[in-house]
């Protein structure tokens, strides 16, 4: 996938949209290569179990970097569909290819609310570039 | 990092409690942290010798550690590896996530330590930070945390004394940490900096230079409090519920 092509969240999720057969809309979730450069030397990712319900803002799962555990913040309300546990074992393949292999999860969309807050790449690198700025 | 304003500081010291105690109180300070938007200081120590698995620790790794075997265990909501808390002296510190110590990991850990080097030199110890010279970092996966090395962890001839490790929720940061004093009987691979210096540092004097050290170096002003009764209760929540219970303990999690 194309970092343009994508929504993101504050805390640096990203989400791309697609539909699934059901004609439900289904997001997918990782996180953004600013973020990734920011957890240098990831250890450890918990993800949730599928079929969990998730909550736009609330925690899906946990990071550990640099003896620093942070929370895995769910972009959208809705389902865990898929997962890819494939990274717990490989966590290189988050920083090797964030936008394709390196997804957590799929959550199909209960409620489109919270897409509405979510930025589009432009206003992204913004928001990044403020960080940047203020240390 | 860039120089930090003045920030207003809560000041908590706790005798030694629980394990359960212990970071049911973390865990709450880093909740009022993130509500209030204030920072917090703490100095703690431990009721009796407890290991503390790191949050992503294998519990049964901790069968293959004999020495710590008969101590109680609790596990932390932050990462790293396995520490006996004994004859140490343990700090938290939690701050908001938009004031300028919590925005870097790496910084926050070298700024703390920093201060801890600034006050082992006072007491004529030569502390450095892990990684600033030509050491480098190596990975580990030792069992105890103080048996790895990490950027960031303070060591005196070679030997890490201190380290730290973090949680980082939505708006808050908490970062706690041990130096190890003196040598456990429940750890007895690991040297404290009495046995590496020969030079014996009391947590009471320790806690009055580090606080006074924290204070200037990292522009804090401090404000001596305690716990309040309603956070009396919340921790005691908290510690029953989730610290002291099995379920958290020994819950796999890593691999």
């Amino acid at each position: 996938m194309k970092p343009e092509e994508l929504l993101y969240s504050k805390t640096h999720e990203w989400v791309a949209i697609a539909t699934d057969e059901a004609g439900a809309k289904v997001a997918t979730v990782g996180i953004s290569a600013f973020a990734l450069e920011a957890l240098t030397d990831l250890v450890f990712v918990d993800l949730p179990q599928v079929g969990r319900s998730v909550s736009a803002g609330e925690p899906f799962g946990e990071i550990e970097s640099v003896k620093a555990v942070s929370d895995l913040y769910s972009p959208v309300d809705g389902e865990i569909v898929e997962v890819n546990s494939t990274l717990v074992d490989q966590l290189e393949t988050l920083s090797d290819d964030p936008y394709t292999s390196g997804w957590f999860v799929k959550i199909r969309i209960a409620d489109e609310t919270a897409l509405s807050g979510l930025m589009d790449h432009a206003a992204y690198q913004k928001q990044c570039e403020q960080e940047m700025a203020d240390e | 990092m860039p120089s930090v304003p003045v920030t207003e500081c809560r000041l908590i010291v706790h005798p030694p409690s629980s394990g359960a105690w212990n970071m049911a109180v973390d865990e709450h300070l880093l909740g009022w942290t993130s509500r209030s938007g204030c920072c917090c200081w703490r100095f703690y120590q431990w009721a009796e010798p407890t290991l503390s698995l790191g949050y992503f620790q294998q519990y049964a790794a901790r069968a293959e550690h004999e020495a710590s075997r008969s101590c109680p265990v609790v596990r932390r909501a932050s990462g790293g590896g396995a520490i006996l808390h004994d004859r140490e002296l343990t700090y938290s510190v939690t701050v908001p996530l938009d004031h300028l110590l919590g925005r870097r990991r790496q910084w926050m850990y070298d700024a703390v330590h920093q201060t801890l080097i600034a006050v082992l030199a006072m007491k004529g110890i030569r502390a450095s930070l892990f990684g600033s010279s030509s050491l480098g970092e190596e990975r580990s996966a030792e069992f105890l945390c103080f048996k790895r090395r990490s950027a960031g962890d303070v060591v005196v001839a070679g030997v890490k004394i201190a380290g730290s490790a973090q949680r980082r929720s939505a708006g808050a940061v908490l970062q706690h940490g041990s130096v190890l004093l003196r040598r456990s009987l429940a750890a007895p691979e690991l040297p404290g900096l009495c046995e590496i210096t020969g030079k014996s540092l009391e947590p009471e004097e320790l806690m009055q230079l580090w606080r006074q050290q924290v204070a200037e170096a990292l522009t804090l002003r401090w404000h001596a409090d305690s716990l309040s009764q309603e956070e009396e209760e919340g921790v005691a929540g908290i510690a029953s519920e989730k610290y002291g219970s099995p379920s958290w303990t020994e819950k796999r999690r890593g691999s």
